[in-house]
Parts: structure tokens; sequence; C-alpha cells
């Protein structure tokens, strides 16, 4: 089952490179396969299947307990975090041809508290191999302007209880939320920071921008086919997040709340995603 | 059955009096939504979003419940008072939950559908989601919006208006904000004596000191309070002296453009009679303070108006006769059927 859709997506590739003689080729090959064992169903090269992409936040190769695990940044400042949100958006595949798979109007919320969150699912992805990935951190400027009908499922204002990920008084969503405590910093007694980054760039005036896009290879390569659904295994390094093209120091900016100083940290975090490994996974 | 009682006594009494006038029934029958003939067209889609019966009263419902923040006490009403052209009469700045103190004087609520900026910065730029801003703020209602729909889910009447509002019993956040917005936008004023004059309605005859007082409006205000909105929109900076405790930078908060400094958004002056106190501030309480400041009290920082440094001079220079004027004018632009109609009170 598992060889016989590789020789057909083999056979698919070539076909659409027009390369008459190697489809010849594979095509005999193909028919030897089959005929050996016959009893092995055909796969449709036209079928799709899911592309699971599964969001795994950490320390370098720690593993994050929100609240527990206390990690010192290169400025030498300790803390934990306590709550990690971010939007995934614009999600698009690449497969070997360089044809683009992309998955419009779906908007994810990664939640570190909410394990459900953390795996995020492609329906209908066509067959092929993948080997690049790219998605937005945010909510794009055309949905960020959008009527209120359309703020569905995560998207939905009134959805996030007291872990808020919208601005009202500068309405935009929260693309990327951080929070935690550090004995270096004092805020009006409190020991918290916070990183609150958004700012799709504004409606009617020019404001800061902090949509960025994530471009990450895939080395394993994701194959799709009909009984082929493949896990992407995403990392993303928090210790980036204050140690990245920039560096962020707790005692300097412990709370962050505006688009403008935000610019500094979305740098980082941009840069803090990897493909780690791919599941090749059997189902139907 | 009630109202018809009501609009035929008017009627009869009106025919008792002198001056025979069948405006005021005509008004009766206005539509909760409609562009006033001398109003531009709405800037809100009312084509696909229109002010239904229910869901105007739905809204209106809602707009007076005090359910809408976090401990019961607080409504929309506290702080946008009708009888006060939806302002927060009597405060400086306006007062929301546990009497915590926001920092700037609430707007007037009044013609939204014409408006495409919220807030003295700016800050919301579509109707639907402006009230998320004052129930979610600490010092204003303090309440998460879905904590609000499991309250309304455990009331009486709620699901039931909100079927007739839009069909469906399920209350959710958009159809919400939909209803809130439905009320705002039924909440037109446009019979000031200054309209009955534009449009040449009964009772719109202007006296000499009125259509003096509108003459210098006209020369030395409408660039700025133009139009049948009295305010060009945009944000501006007027000159007021920044509090060198921690000055309210205005729309600079929303775009963090150095060049947005201290500007605020210019504010209708309809109902101006109603909505003391003035600027975003609320540090001027009456008129007399307000046109003094153009006239004498203009400050230099480096985003005031260029209008308001013409021919090396700070302001808009006014006699007293002119100020006097203009008050006279400024009268005109008072609303009470506004601020009087029954249909936007407390229901």
């Amino acid at each position: 089952m598992f060889y016989n859709g590789l020789v057909l997506n083999y056979l698919n590739k070539h076909i659409t490179m027009k390369s008459l003689l190697k489809s010849g080729l594979a095509l005999m090959a193909t028919t030897l396969i089959l005929s050996s064992c016959e009893k092995t169903e055909m796969e449709d090269p036209n079928a799709t299947n899911t592309v699971t992409i599964e969001f795994d936040n950490r320390f370098g190769a720690q593993e994050l307990k929100l609240g527990g695990t206390e990690i010192v940044n290169k400025s030498g400042e300790p803390y934990t975090v306590t709550t990690l949100n971010y939007f995934v958006s614009d999600l698009k595949l690449m497969n070997e041809m360089g044809e683009m798979v992309s998955f419009p109007d779906q908007y994810f919320l990664i939640k570190e508290s909410d394990a459900a969150t953390h795996k995020i699912e492609l329906k209908d992805v066509p067959s092929g191999t993948y080997h690049h990935l790219s998605f937005t951190i945010g909510v794009d400027s055309l949905k960020s302007v959008s009527d209120v009908t359309e703020r569905t499922g995560v998207l939905d204002v009134a959805s996030y209880g007291d872990d808020n990920m919208y601005w009202s008084w500068n309405m935009g969503y929260i693309f990327f939320k951080m929070e935690g405590n550090s004995p270096v910093v004092n805020v009006m007694g409190g020991d918290e920071y916070q990183f609150h980054i958004g700012g799709f760039g504004g409606k009617d005036a020019v404001t800061p921008n902090n949509l960025k896009k994530v471009e990450l290879h895939i080395d394993d390569m994701a194959k799709v086919s009909q009984s082929l659904s493949p896990q992407i295994h995403v990392l993303f390094d928090i210790s980036k997040v204050m140690d990245g093209v920039n560096t962020i120091k707790l005692t300097e900016t412990p709370m962050i709340h505006n688009p403008m100083v935000g610019i500094k940290i979305s740098a980082n975090y941009s840069g803090a995603f990897s493909v780690d490994h791919v599941h090749g996974e059997t189902s139907h | 059955m009630n109202k018809l009682v009501d609009i035929l006594l008017l009627s009869s009494l009106m025919m008792a009096c002198s001056e025979p006038s069948s405006v005021e029934v005509i008004q009766e029958e206005k539509p909760l939504f409609y562009v006033p003939d001398n109003f531009p067209e709405p800037e809100y889609d009312i084509e696909s979003k229109p002010v239904t019966e229910a869901g105007f009263e739905l809204g209106r419902k809602l707009f007076y419940d005090g359910r809408l923040s976090r401990d019961g006490t607080i409504s929309c009403a506290e702080c946008h008072s009708q009888s006060y052209a939806f302002t927060h009469h009597g405060h400086i700045i306006s007062h929301g939950i546990d009497d915590k103190m926001g920092s700037r004087n609430a707007p007037a609520v009044q013609n939204t559908a014409f408006m495409n900026s919220f807030f003295w910065d700016g800050g919301v730029f579509d109707l639907d989601f402006f009230s998320v801003a004052p129930i979610t703020n600490p010092v204003e209602m303090d309440e998460e919006v879905g904590n609000i729909l499991e309250k309304l889910k455990k009331d009486n009447e709620y699901p039931g208006l909100f079927k007739k509002a839009f069909g469906t019993e399920e209350i959710t956040s958009t159809n919400f904000l939909l209803a809130l917005s439905q009320f705002m936008n039924g909440l037109i004023s446009a019979d000031s004596k200054y309209d009955k004059y534009v449009r040449n309605e009964a009772g719109g005859s202007f006296s000499t000191d009125e259509l003096e007082g509108l003459k210098i409006f006209e020369n030395k205000c409408s660039s700025c309070h133009g139009g049948a909105l009295f305010s060009s929109g945009g944000f501006r900076n007027n000159g007021l002296e920044p509090y060198r405790r921690d000055p309210d930078l205005g729309r600079f908060i929303i775009t963090e453009n150095p060049q947005d400094s201290l500007k605020f958004k210019v504010p209708s002056l309809r109902n101006i009679g109603y909505t003391a106190p003035y600027m975003h501030d609320g540090r001027f309480s009456t008129l007399d303070e307000v046109l003094e400041h153009y006239n004498s009290g203009v400050v230099m920082t480096s985003t005031l108006d260029p209008l308001l440094q013409q021919n090396g001079q700070l302001g808009i220079p006014l006699s007293t006769e002119e100020k006097e004027k203009l008050k006279v004018f400024l009268k005109t632009l008072n609303d009470e059927e506004f601020i009087k109609n029954a249909r936007f009170a407390a229901p």
C-alpha cells in the first residue's frame, strides 16, 4: 500500500513534467509492481488528505512547563512563562514542483495552556510531496478590518475570557502574547512582565505592522496521498523571543502593549520557528 | 395603539392652537433610521445592517442595562445620558465602576452612522466594535463580553428578544454588538433650529444675531467644524496646554507617529448646549471658556494646527461681540426633540 503510493507519486510527478520517456518507464514499473501484488488497491492520484501541524513550544531542547520552567536569558535575567499564545494564519505548503497549496481564511490560536490547540489540521491537501511550509503569525490586515459578522471562532472578540487577545482601544488582535514572572522585574511592586504584540498596519492611518511571515524548509518532506496523512512537527524556541536578532532586557521593557515597541520582539519570534521532523502517518 | 391615541390627541391640540402645524405629527412617523436631507451619505453599511424595530429595541434595552458591567451598576447610559445628548453631565472626565475615573470626557452618542472613527483618538474605526472598549475598560464597565452573553442567556426576556431581532435565540457576540449598533445608529439628531433653517422648515427662521453668528462661524470655525456634522473629521491639535504630569498624547497613542502627538478627533458641535464640559479632558465647563481659549489661550506645541497660527498670531481672534453672537448661533445647534424623544429613553 505504502510502496504503491510512492510509485504513484513518482508517476504523477513525471507525468506533470511531461517527460514522455520517463513516464513510459514509470508506467512499466508500475505495471510490474501492480501485477506482482495483485491484491494492492491503486491509489487515486487525485486523492486529498489531511496535514497536521503540531506547534511545540520549548526552551531550546527543554520542555516548557507554564509557570514552572525557569530560564535565564543572555542578559542574565531569570524568568518563567505563565502565558504563551499566538495566532497562526495564511498557511501555505509548497511541493517539489514549486506548486503552492494555500489555506485562506483559516485562523488558529495556539495556546500553550490548551493542548487541544497545539495541533492544527489542514484539510483536503492534494497528494504530493511537500518540502516547504509558510505561515503568518497574526491576523492579516484584511481580516483585521473585516465586518463583525466575519469574526467567528478564534476571531470572535468575545471568545477570550480573561486571556484576552484583542485590543478594544486600538482595535486589532494581539498576535502574540507572552507573560511571566521575573525577579528582575519591578512594575508597581509586581514582578510580572507582559509582551503583547499586535498591529496590522492601520486602516485609515499607517501604524506599525507586526504581521510576520515564517518560511520553513521541511527537510524530511511531507508526503500526502490517499493513504498518507503526515504530521509536521514545528518547534518554537521561546528563548529566542528575548535573544534573537534583537536583545530584549526585562529590566528595560517589562511591559510591552503597543505595536511600535513590539517590532523588536516580532522580529525575534518570527525567527524562532523550525521544522523538527515529519511523521508520515497512514490514515484514510 | 397608545401612540395612535397620542398622535390624534396631539393633532387635535394643535388644531386648537393658533399656529396650525403638522410638523410634530410627521416627525412621530420618522423611520428608525433615515438620512436627513442636509446630511451626507452614511459611513456605516446601513444597507446590509439596517436598523430594525426589534433590533433597535433590543439595543435600547442593552444600552440601559447595568448587567453589561461587572457588578451590574454601570450601564452605557451612565456616561451617555439622553438629557445631555448622551454625554456624562457634571463630570469633567467620566466616572465608571467602583467610582474609578477615566481620563477623558465621554463624547456624545449621536449620528454614529455618519462617522468613521470613534473615541477622541480614533482608536476604533468600526461602530460594531465600539462597545467592546467601554465594556472591557477596567475603569468603565470592567466586564468581558463573553460574561455578558452568559448573563443574557440566563435571562427570561433576552433570548426571545434576540430571536425577534435576529431570527435566532442564540445570543452571539456578533448579534449583541449589532443590536447596540442598531440602537446607536437610530440616535439621529437632525432637528435643531439650524437644521430647520437649512432645510427651510417651519421653526427655522434665524434672528439677525443668529444669522450674524452663523457668518462668524463660517469665517472662523467651519474649517474644522464644517459640514452637516459640524466636524471635518480628522485629528487636530487645538492648542490646549498639555498637562505636565502624564499628558494625554491623543492620536499618537494609536498611530505612534510623532506628527500625531496631542491631536484629538474634531468633535461634532451638534447639541453643544447640552454636552458640557468641553474638550477631550473636559477642562472647560462653559462655552465662554471654550471661545476664550481660541481667542487667547492657544498654546504653541510642535503639532499645533496650522489654522491656529496664522499671520504670526496664535489662536483665532474673537471680539466680545463676536463671541456673544457665536454663542447665539451655537444655541441653534441644540436639538430638543433629540434629548426628549421617548423612543431613545430607558425602556
